[in-house]
């Protein structure tokens, strides 16, 4: 309850401003009244708000590493006692401003990251190298390493989002186990059809069509492909009768575009 | 006769062999590459081909839309060239190697002009259109192009492309290494900028050669020990790491002189204080000279008509 708090009441909160905001127009427009509720059915995770926060922190920038061996780090990590029970967060939101910086064509990822170190069992996996500053946490965040691609000081460290990338489309695919596709871990963020639509005012269903057809070719062709096209059979009012007719969305039913 | 027409030509390679030789030590060929110039590390072990350098580059360069979507990766089944719409492809190659599922590793390889640092392009160019930037870009000026496509004949790796469906307004389409957002906006390449897994290293190309080498050592199991571009027609701004042979992922191999060098020498020699201007004209003088002569005395009458 209590890590559900804030997101609530942000909810309540933004209900509660849409609705004050309206009043004076609602008696003329009961639109913006209908248009809320599913605005805030939209599903969030409980701690939303909060991962939010911590993906949009800039941590301070780790100079140099310890170089270690994996197995050395391992092992080091398990004599320390500390294990993939320590960690406190359920999930983290892979988005960053480093990233945002240059690249908005898909939503951040929704990191599991409980489930992932249940899964690996080993922090050193992702955790590789420790920084060599003695006060810094043993365990820090991709992003206090990995920044900006291409540092003249750091030529070998990699971006935040190339060393996200590799490590994880790397282990996925190492392990058999997790998408390595895009839209696998990511959402697409939708451009808006406002800029691209090129349709005259009134354009009745034929020219939409044709619009949306324009770009999406293939959407189109795989349509003619599939049962809502080629679905076709006798109509029983007309069967053994001397003109029976063929139904179908290909052959002469309405609402064919 | 003291000069008949095998004599005359004896004669004319004979000068021409010694000033050449001559005149081709005193004026050895010269690189012009730019000692501080920019370029990319391709790290071919590291590409998963998905596209989105073709797309950033489209978007960047404001190139006319695909016939096919960027996600849509069975294009990925035909090998492709850059063309006048494209600046940039991602080819898959499939070596025969085999992973521990049994699966092909497919080996992408990304493809655009390699802004050589002695461009045979540049050099073919009779007008200047085709320069070599200070950052190294090779840069092409629309302005001053003809569209004798010479550069396309001139490329080592067959990269401009020409607009032939555009009869008024042709233009040479290449790759522009992102010139005007690299050097004057000081951004990446957008090929460079979205690539998720940096398969594209943007830098300086001593840094970049430098970084090759000591992924190189640090991984010797991972890459085979060769840049490409390091040292290829004299080196290129584009240079490639990969983990299999170059030749069977489609890179030709190429000799490691400048494309330009044979050529501009023996241009430049025989051109070099316009000797061989004034050698030919001088031999043309005398056989002029020579039949005249000829044609008087048999004028004359003296001798009749043959020797």
């Amino acid at each position: 309850m209590t890590r559900t708090g804030p997101g609530v009441l942000l909810i309540v909160t933004a209900a509660l401003t849409g609705v004050l905001c309206c009043s004076p127009a609602l008696a003329a427009n009961p639109l913006p009244d209908e248009a809320s509720p599913p605005a805030a059915m939209v599903w969030t995770a409980p701690d939303q708000e909060a991962a939010k926060k911590r993906a949009a922190e800039v941590v301070p920038f780790v100079l140099a590493v310890m170089d270690e061996c994996r197995l050395c780090r391992q092992q080091r990590l398990r004599d320390m006692g500390l294990s993939v029970q320590d960690q406190s967060e359920s999930y983290s939101l892979l988005d960053s401003p480093i990233i945002r910086e240059t690249e908005d064509h898909y939503g951040p990822v929704r990191f599991m990251h409980a489930k992932h170190a249940g899964v690996t069992k080993d922090c050193a996996l992702c955790h590789h190298y420790r920084p060599l500053d003695e006060a810094a946490s043993e365990t820090v965040r991709c992003s206090a390493c990995h920044q900006e691609p291409f540092q003249k000081d750091h030529p070998e460290r990699l971006g935040l989002k190339a060393a996200y990338h590799q490590q994880c489309m790397g282990c996925h695919r190492e392990m058999d186990k997790g998408p390595i596709d895009c839209r696998g871990c990511h959402r697409k963020n939708v451009p808006d059809h406002k800029d691209h639509l090129q349709l005259v005012e009134g354009a009745g269903p034929f020219q939409v069509t044709a619009e949306c057809l324009r770009c999406h070719k293939p959407a189109g062709e795989d349509m003619l492909k599939s049962a809502h096209w080629l679905w076709k059979g006798p109509s029983p009012y007309t069967l053994d009768h001397r003109k029976d007719v063929e139904l179908g969305k290909a052959t002469i039913a309405t609402n064919n575009f | 006769m003291g000069l008949n027409r095998r004599n005359f030509f004896k004669l004319v390679t004979a000068a021409g062999a010694a000033v050449a030789g001559s005149d081709g030590a005193a004026h050895a060929w010269q690189s012009r590459a730019p000692s501080d110039s920019v370029g990319c590390l391709v790290d071919l072990t590291r590409c998963i081909g998905c596209r989105k350098c073709e797309e950033a580059c489209n978007r960047v360069n404001r190139l006319p839309p695909p016939d096919r979507a960027f996600e849509d990766l069975t294009l990925l089944d035909k090998k492709r060239r850059p063309d006048e719409r494209t600046y940039t492809v991602v080819n898959r190659h499939v070596s025969g190697e085999i992973d521990a599922r049994d699966q092909l590793v497919p080996t992408f390889v990304k493809l655009q002009c390699m802004h050589c640092q002695d461009p045979a392009c540049a050099s073919a160019c009779i007008v200047g259109a085709l320069t070599k930037k200070e950052n190294g870009t090779v840069h092409y000026d629309v302005s001053k192009c003809i569209g004798c496509r010479y550069c396309m004949v001139a490329c080592p790796f067959e990269i401009p492309a020409y607009e032939y469906h555009d009869p008024i307004t042709p233009r040479v389409m290449k790759c522009t290494f992102c010139y005007e957002r690299v050097h004057s906006e000081n951004k990446l390449p957008g090929c460079a900028e979205i690539c998720p897994v940096e398969a594209i290293t943007f830098g300086r190309r001593s840094d970049l050669i430098d970084a090759a080498r000591q992924r190189i050592k640090k991984n010797p199991g991972r890459y085979i020990d060769h840049v490409y571009g390091e040292k290829e027609v004299g080196g290129t701004s584009w240079i490639y790491l990969s983990g299999v042979s170059f030749e069977r992922v489609g890179f030709n191999a190429l000799p490691e002189t400048p494309i330009p060098r044979l050529a501009e020498s023996i241009q430049h020699a025989l051109f070099s204080y316009l000797w061989s201007p004034i050698v030919l004209f001088g031999m043309l003088g005398g056989v002029m000279w020579a039949s005249k002569d000829k044609r008087d005395r048999s004028g004359n009458g003296k001798k009749g008509g043959g020797q």
